[in-house]
């Protein structure tokens, strides 16, 4: 037993507890008074099961995982397809399942599956042997999962999928014909996609980032109240369930999307700094991890591991500065649900094993 | 294939180790700019919304009679309403709501939509006033609809229905318009008189609104309280009006449309004014429905919101001799005592005048004209004068300036002269002889409203005293239920000469003796005063009498005083188009003056609760002796 806690990499573990420890006191805090008023307790069982996954995870032979990285893939296809038809339809979109009174969004799940299954395909072999044609089908495999996600609708998630491409550059180098091929997907894609593509609410999200004060009652009303709050926190912040605009309900969902607000505005420009300091560290160790890994397969899952984790750090903490679009991107540790929670912790768990292996060797 | 040999691979993730930091770094800048620079601005920000100051309404006084009797009460009021956080998203339910209250499912959903975007502080209120059957429904219907609730609020109660709807007035939400006209004075949704003396005694009515700061959360539900000012209630007051006067006033109206004022004259106490058709201020409090509109404040018919004692203008007729006679007796063109012939007509400028009595009266003498109310007399009067002279005259003696009673948008009387007729007759502006002849009978351009036409008797009847009318009686201690007086106007002396008085006098005892109105004579006391038989004003719609294809009747109007040996009122009736003002406008004053000498001091209204003391009330035993 002592062997398997030993597996536990102590950078990431103290990191990561860490982080859970600020978030748990966030999610006190943002509950407090409200119909929520337990929710950090439901969310430290969350964390506690998810500590036990990465437990598991982190003693087992990441190669093992690999290998069952495809079926997995079709595992997961599959039910991004079932969601779409016997998926509960909540807030106008259909992303979860409800298994025994819970809610699980596969989504989450299937973005480390894509990552791992991508990164297995593009590991097999040395990076200069991969040719032009695998590129492409990789971008397919990560293409695929996005479409179904954003049938759902869910944008957030969908787009949460795109660090998994920065494996291209990693292997190949930045070129700078793809820079402008890029620039003109965006273009074109962009233009595809307002015209096209976008729902109405998604239109909306986008001009109302290019322009917050345009409808302070309505979609902007969320942006505005939560930049309120962390100005208002200030250098040392407002005390420990003192932040008026938490406490007295002007924040918006706080318990997911906006905790990092309820944070900023109760523990101040400090307590910002110390959260985000254990974030850089997370993602450096996680880097680290790529560096020492023993397999091309295993340095790709953590590189994307990393940007996933930087995605979902710069949209939710910039979007609830107002600096980015309100994407609804959940912030690790912080935000409460299950199925994030979950999925972020087997990733840890399969880096933290990943990491095991190259100090045994 | 180890990735570890693989320098490219090495720099690339250091590259990417880089950048991770600097994503970090570019969050605190974005963090350093919100939480150190423009920190101050956001919690300016967040306490503007968090922390507001409520007013805390003060409930109005109360209005009684002079007697103590309430006129207007404070009563608990039931509104159904939905509190902001319960406000129903789902249009099903929206529907169904609308179903269960009867009303237009589209328009709920507006008023559901408007005051989620501008309603603050109070819940959006569904039914207002429940009465006992609404109370029955609200509560099974919300069985059906738990988000719903009953909330309980001050209300204004009018006790007396329609019996001084003029005099009350009503309450309501302060106009915006006027919040902008007077900055700082009103706040939002303050309750302020409307109408009536609710209106003209706001200020002493109303009281002193406290106020509060409270923490709110962000549906505006008071989470804190951090301190505030109690709210000084308004004070009681009592009016110069008699409950039973009143009553007496309305039913001798009936369904008659017209105006009654008696005026009290040891102070100008209003003791009767009703306005018939008068309305009940209770049908104001809730919000108006097109139903009332039609019926009140747009009826263009009958004008029932006109107060027809104060801004109804009426010819004053026959009753306006007065004038005309102490004009010329002042200008000395007639000796009272020197007979003026009537064959019952006469030419003037070449224009045929006729008398009321075409046999004519034959030779009359002031006193008997006055009496037997002969227009040649007058018309003989009138052409030995200019109309400056009679328009000097009833300066002198107030006539031409509005009472200045505490009533809201009281008109002015309308006394023709030179210089008016420049003034409100441009395309005409020249005064023609013949046009005098007219005012000589209370016709033409001659229109007095029932309250100055009433106070005019009253300087009569003082011997030359002109009173200031009013309502405001006092203020009640609260301890005590005592009144404590107010100050009035005084009474304003005038150079009334007692001989020219003595004939007025006379002339007016004639009249009831045995002149035009000897039916209307009681035994007990003596009554005087003089019959009025006008053309009908015109405020009412003439083309509404032409459609229904009836005659344009005369409007019938008295006014005198009482008792003749010591007057304590003085009274003006007008009854719109009955006709003869002998036969209809004099028996209701009549049944005042019986109420007022006799029958109230026979049976007195059941004494309202607590002691009061009312200076005067010693005297009224006077009359019966």
């Amino acid at each position: 037993m002592r062997e398997r806690f030993r597996a536990l990499d102590p950078h990431l573990l103290w990191a990561v507890l860490a982080l859970i420890a600020l978030g748990t006191l966030t999610l006190f805090s943002a509950g407090r008074n409200t119909p929520q008023a337990t929710i950090w307790l439901k969310q430290t069982l969350w964390n506690g099961l998810g500590m036990v996954l990465m437990l598991l995870l982190a003693t087992t032979d990441p190669r093992r995982l690999f290998r069952y990285s495809f079926p997995a893939y079709l595992l997961g296809l599959a039910a991004l397809a079932a969601v779409l038809v016997v998926g509960r339809k909540i807030g106008g979109s259909t992303r979860w399942f409800m298994i025994a009174g819970q809610t699980f969004q596969p989504s989450e799940l299937m973005k480390w599956i894509t990552l791992l299954y991508v990164a297995q395909r593009l590991g097999s072999r040395p990076a200069d042997e991969v040719g032009r044609l695998e590129l492409f089908g990789a971008v397919g495999l990560v293409v695929f999962p996005m479409l179904l996600i954003q049938r759902q609708p869910d944008l957030g998630m969908a787009l949460s999928f795109l660090p998994i491409l920065l494996l291209i550059p990693l292997m190949k180098g930045l070129r700078a014909r793809w820079l402008l091929a890029l620039g003109l997907l965006v273009v074109v894609g962009g233009f595809g996609a307002w015209k096209f593509g976008l729902k109405p609410y998604q239109k909306q999200r986008v001009l109302i980032f290019l322009d917050p004060s345009a409808d302070l009652q309505g979609k902007g009303y969320q942006v505005n109240q939560s930049r309120i709050a962390i100005g208002a926190g200030g250098l040392i912040g407002k005390g420990f369930t003192s932040g008026s605009q938490t406490q007295l309900n002007f924040l918006p969902v706080k318990t997911t999307d906006f905790a990092f607000s309820v944070w900023a505005e109760e523990r101040g420009f400090l307590g910002v700094l110390l959260a985000l300091g254990l974030f850089g560290l997370l993602l450096s160790r996680i880097l680290d991890a790529a560096r020492v890994a023993h397999t091309y397969a295993e340095a790709y899952f953590c590189a994307g591991a990393a940007g996933i984790f930087a995605l979902h750090l710069l949209v939710n903490v910039g979007m609830v500065a107002g600096a980015l679009p309100n994407k609804g991107m959940v912030l690790p540790f912080f935000s409460a649900g299950g199925s994030s929670t979950l999925s972020f912790f087997l990733a840890l768990g399969l880096i933290m094993g990943i990491l095991h292996r190259a100090r045994l060797k | 294939m180890d990735p570890r040999q693989q320098p490219l691979l090495r720099q690339r993730l250091g590259v990417l180790k880089v950048l991770a930091w600097s994503l970090v770094a570019l969050l605190v800048l974005v963090y350093a700019w919100l939480q150190l620079v423009r920190h101050g601005e956001y919690r300016q920000l967040a306490l503007q919304q968090a922390v507001k100051v409520r007013p805390i309404p003060a409930p109005r006084g109360l209005v009684l009679d002079r007697n103590g009797h309430r006129l207007v009460d404070n009563r608990r009021a039931l509104h159904l309403v939905i509190q902001r956080e319960d406000l129903p998203t789902r249009p099903e339910v929206v529907t169904a709501l609308a179903e269960a209250l009867v009303v237009d499912p589209q328009a709920l959903a507006r008023k559901i939509q408007s005051y989620r975007l501008a309603g603050k502080g109070r819940p959006l209120v569904l039914k207002e006033n429940l009465d006992e059957a609404g109370i029955a429904v609200a509560e099974r219907v919300r069985a059906r609809f738990p988000f719903l609730s009953v909330e309980v609020a001050p209300r204004r109660v009018y006790l007396g229905d329609d019996l001084a709807g003029h005099v009350l007035g009503y309450v309501g939400e302060v106009d915006e318009e006027l919040m902008k006209g007077k900055p700082g004075v009103f706040h939002l949704g303050e309750t302020i008189g409307k109408e009536g003396f609710e209106a003209a005694g706001n200020d002493k009515l109303k009281g002193v609104d406290g106020q509060k700061r409270i923490l709110v959360d962000q549906l505006g539900t008071e989470v804190a309280n951090f301190g505030q000012i109690d709210a000084a209630p308004g004070r009681s007051l009592f009016l110069t009006l008699d409950a039973g006067l009143q009553k007496v006033a309305q039913d001798a109206l009936g369904t008659e449309a017209g105006a009654v004022v008696v005026l009290d004259l040891r102070d100008g106490g209003v003791l009767a004014l009703y306005s018939s058709p008068s309305y009940d201020p209770n049908l104001f409090l809730n919000r108006l429905s097109q139903d009332m509109v039609d019926r009140y404040l747009a009826n263009k018919v009958t004008r029932p919101m006109v107060n027809r004692a104060t801004q109804g203008i009426y010819a004053p007729g026959s009753t306006f001799k007065l004038l005309v006679a102490l004009a010329a007796l002042e200008k000395g063109i007639i000796s009272p005592t020197t007979p003026i012939y009537c064959s019952g007509r006469k030419n003037f400028y070449g224009r045929d005048f006729r008398c009321d009595k075409p046999t004519g009266h034959g030779s009359l003498s002031m006193v008997q004209a006055i009496a037997q109310s002969c227009d040649v007399y007058f018309y003989e009067l009138a052409s030995r004068m200019d109309v400056d002279d009679i328009h000097a005259t009833a300066e002198k003696y107030g006539l031409t300036e509005r009472t200045g009673i505490d009533l809201p948008q009281e008109k002015r009387t309308r006394i023709p002269s030179r210089a008016w007729k420049k003034k409100a007759v441009p395309r005409d502006p020249k005064w023609y002889a013949g046009e005098t002849i007219s005012v000589g009978i209370g016709q033409g351009a001659v229109g007095v409203t029932p309250l100055g036409l009433a106070r005019f008797y009253a300087l009569l009847a003082t011997k030359g005293k002109l009173l200031t009318p009013h309502l405001f009686y006092g203020f009640r201690d609260d301890q005590s239920d005592h009144l404590e007086l107010a100050s009035f106007t005084p009474p304003k002396d005038t150079p009334l000469d007692p001989k020219h008085w003595a004939i007025l006098d006379e002339g007016l005892y004639e009249v009831v003796r045995g002149g035009t109105a000897t039916a209307s004579a009681l035994k007990e006391l003596t009554m005087v005063g003089k019959t009025g038989t006008a053309q009908v004003a015109t405020f009412v719609d003439r083309a509404h009498y032409a459609r229904q294809a009836k005659a344009l009747k005369d409007h019938a109007l008295f006014a005198g005083y009482a008792p003749r040996e010591n007057p304590q009122i003085a009274f003006a009736v007008v009854v719109e188009n009955a006709g003869f003002g002998a036969s209809s406008a004099a028996p209701i004053a009549k049944k005042l003056v019986q109420y007022w000498f006799l029958d109230r001091l026979q049976h007195p209204l059941p004494a309202p609760r607590g002691k009061l003391v009312d200076p005067f009330a010693p005297q009224q035993t006077e009359a019966t002796e």
